[in-house]
């Protein structure tokens, strides 16, 4: 499987992309909303978008907005990661379109629950690993 | 009175170290508040809405590097690049605020971090939270600052 990890930050990328690679995804990166779409009008095709919200260019709601928009894209699955955890913040994620919502900070553990709730179920992963 | 208690700022920076350093949440204490010295580290976000203010970790420049390298995974003695403490710094600052934020009963809106050696200049808020910790013997300090009036500086996506 393939996912897309879209963050500014440079260290949760690598942290996520980890994680990813851990549970068998071949992982790709943008550093925000407008360059993951760039992959993908690019013809990248991923099972999986980890998605920041708080981003410049593009943020992360933007983001899912457009893809959810694009019937191309209909088969990505959206999870949002990120540090807004307000209940509201939550509900207009998934209205927007994500199918998923991680608050940071987050284990590993609770990613691989969320992806397997997704039935985008993980190859087993080392025990003890963080993100 | 301040929407946010020490106790929970403090959960809050043990929590994000837990889960995203050490794996455990014993790894920052408290610590008597002795600042952080000549070589300081600052990092920050801002909040805006309703209630505006601020939500800062500072600590030393050898502690920011050696944060950086186990937020990276990378092995003791490999050298961090500025770029790459500047960013986890950063995003420490991002988790923590956001997580603050989540405190207050208004919901407002997180900026992006910013990582300098000093808060800058026109920085008008007053700290209501100051919460000095510990992380394997360095200064760790968290504080939340608000401000009365929208007059704050920001600037925002230095990193």
């Amino acid at each position: 499987m393939r996912a897309l990890v879209i963050d500014d930050s440079r260290t949760m990328r690598r942290i996520v992309r980890a994680t990813l690679a851990a549970f068998g995804y071949e992982v790709h990166e943008a550093e925000h909303g407008q360059a993951a779409l760039d992959l993908l009008e690019g013809g990248l095709e991923v099972d999986l978008a980890c998605v920041d919200w708080n981003m410049p260019v593009l943020d992360g709601l933007q983001f899912v907005t457009r893809v959810r928009a694009n019937p191309l894209w209909r088969a990505v699955t959206l999870v949002m990661v990120t540090t807004e955890s307000e209940h509201s913040q939550i509900v207009r994620a998934l209205a927007a379109g994500a199918h998923e919502y991680v608050i940071k900070p987050f284990t590993a553990d609770a990613l691989r629950e969320k992806l397997e709730l997704l039935g985008l179920v993980p190859e087993p992963v080392a025990a003890g690993g963080v993100a | 009175m301040s929407p946010i208690a020490h106790e929970e700022v403090q959960a809050i920076a043990q929590e994000v170290f837990a889960a995203m350093i050490d794996g455990e949440p014993e790894s920052l204490v408290p610590w008597p508040d002795a600042g952080t010295g000549s070589d300081a580290v600052v990092a920050w976000v801002d909040v805006h809405g309703p209630w505006l203010g601020r939500a800062s970790l500072e600590t030393s420049t050898p502690a920011a590097h050696e944060l950086a390298r186990a937020l990276l995974s990378m092995e003791a003695d490999e050298t961090v690049p500025r770029e790459d403490v500047v960013d986890a710094l950063g995003e420490l600052a991002n988790v923590v605020g956001g997580n603050v934020k989540a405190l207050l009963p208004e919901h407002g809106t997180l900026g992006l971090p910013n990582v300098a050696d000093r808060l800058p200049d026109g920085h008008l808020a007053a700290a209501v939270q100051r919460v000095p910790l510990a992380w394997r013997g360095h200064p760790f300090v968290v504080t939340v600052w608000e401000v009365a009036e929208p007059t704050v500086s920001v600037r925002e996506g230095e990193r």
